[in-house]
């Protein structure tokens, strides 16, 4: 029957990326990226008690050129996180629903975690000099 | 870059679709070839391009793209009227439902540009160059631009939509104030055009189950009806892992309707009802 042959119409191949999905696929990859980066932050824990040639070790790859794009990485992923985080608990709790509010708090959200990233590597640079 | 209002278009275009190759996770039926190109009139003076996505379920061929030149000087100002133009000047084997033509009826809800719109209510003047134009996403296709809503309409039977009373019938008809009656605006004018639901990314994951933006608006306009008294078995039976909570606040719900109305906050109503109801 010609029925069952029926073609699937495409989705994801043609929706356009709009800001409120953008923003929801990137909560899940933010949070699958955290979920990672524990595993980089536990293995250096692990390194500092098993001690100090390990932990030279794991200092030395996470001081790394590819070390601090993983950890920029963790950071804005933890950042927006948050922020979004944020933005669902108020959703939530039932606000927030108008599509102009819910393209502003999107772009604070892109706004905030960009900025708190940036201020956190900024800080941490600081301290270190 | 903040939209007010869903009829908005898109300010910036920073991609047209998401990164992922064009038959990305498709079955080798869904697959979508290129198709031939109908060339507008040499005299024309304005043409514009339209994409079209045609399925012949009696070819026992692919679906493909063809692409149409219009003479905008031959053709009204709608997306559904370059569709008309196309049926009955190039191409008579172009299926498409349309009925009211003005945004009330629902039927020529389709895929515009990559979001869902009603192509009566869209300007050609505001269509890219070229306009491309899909069936409504994630649907079996039965032919060209008409995709299979049965499981769509049969989820929404599931919500009965309709007056549920169990206290005799008064002699009249069941009142009901002004301001119980206001509670229903912004929900019942919904049309059913299915925009929103097959624009939505859970929806397309989990449609056997969730039932979808649409659907859910309007369990949402049946529950906050005074005049309804089964508001608690209509939680009953939306209390359920995939029926409701497959919602994950995506929205595209709320910024794809064509009649403004906002699917995701009769959502996170529901689910607030579902709460409040426990305490």
């Amino acid at each position: 029957m010609a029925h069952d042959k029926r073609p699937l119409s495409p989705d994801l191949q043609i929706y356009r990326p709009q800001l409120t999905s953008v923003l929801s696929i990137s909560h899940r990859v933010t949070g699958i990226a955290l979920s990672v980066g524990t595993l980089l932050l536990v293995s250096w824990l692990l390194a500092a008690a098993a001690g100090p040639q390990a932990y030279s070790t794991v200092q030395g790859v996470m001081h790394s050129w590819l070390g601090r794009v993983l950890l920029f990485g963790c950071t804005f992923s933890f950042f927006f996180h948050l922020c979004n985080g944020i933005r669902h608990l108020v959703w939530d709790a039932g606000y927030g629903f108008e599509l102009r509010t819910i393209y502003v708090s999107g772009w604070t959200v892109v706004a905030a975690s960009t900025a708190l990233t940036v201020a956190a590597w900024f800080s941490s640079f600081v301290a270190m000099e | 870059m903040f939209i007010r209002s869903s009829d908005e278009l898109p300010g910036v275009t920073v991609l047209r679709r998401f990164p992922v190759p064009r038959n990305f996770n498709v079955s080798a039926d869904s697959r979508i070839e290129r198709g031939k190109t109908w060339h507008a009139p040499s005299d024309a003076t304005r043409v514009k391009k339209f994409e079209i996505y045609r399925y012949d379920p009696d070819s026992g061929q692919n679906p493909r793209i063809e692409t149409y030149e219009v003479d905008l000087d031959t053709c009204g100002p709608m997306v559904l009227d370059a569709l008309i133009a196309i049926k009955n000047d190039i191409d008579p084997t172009l299926t498409f439902r349309r009925s009211c033509r003005e945004g009330v009826c629902g039927s020529c809800s389709m895929n515009i540009d990559g979001t869902n719109w009603l192509a009566c209510t869209r300007f050609i003047s505001d269509t890219a160059e070229p306009a491309t134009i899909y069936p409504l996403n994630h649907l079996k296709v039965i032919k060209d631009l008409v995709p299979d809503l049965t499981q769509l309409f049969v989820q929404y039977s599931l919500i009965e939509p309709w007056l549920h009373t169990t206290t005799p019938e008064p002699e009249k008809e069941r009142l009901q104030s002004p301001e119980d009656r206001g509670k229903v605006d912004g929900f019942y004018e919904c049309i059913l055009c299915f925009c929103c639901t097959s624009g939505c990314p859970s929806h397309w994951w989990n449609g056997d189950r969730f039932l979808g933006p649409a659907v859910l608006l309007q369990s949402y306009r049946w529950l906050i009806d005074s005049r309804d008294e089964a508001t608690g078995d209509r939680l009953d039976d939306l209390e359920d892992p995939f029926r409701l909570y497959r919602c994950h606040t995506i929205l595209n719900c709320t910024r794809t309707c064509p009649k403004q109305l906002n699917p995701g906050k009769a959502i996170a109503a529901i689910k607030k009802m579902i709460v409040q109801r426990r305490s």
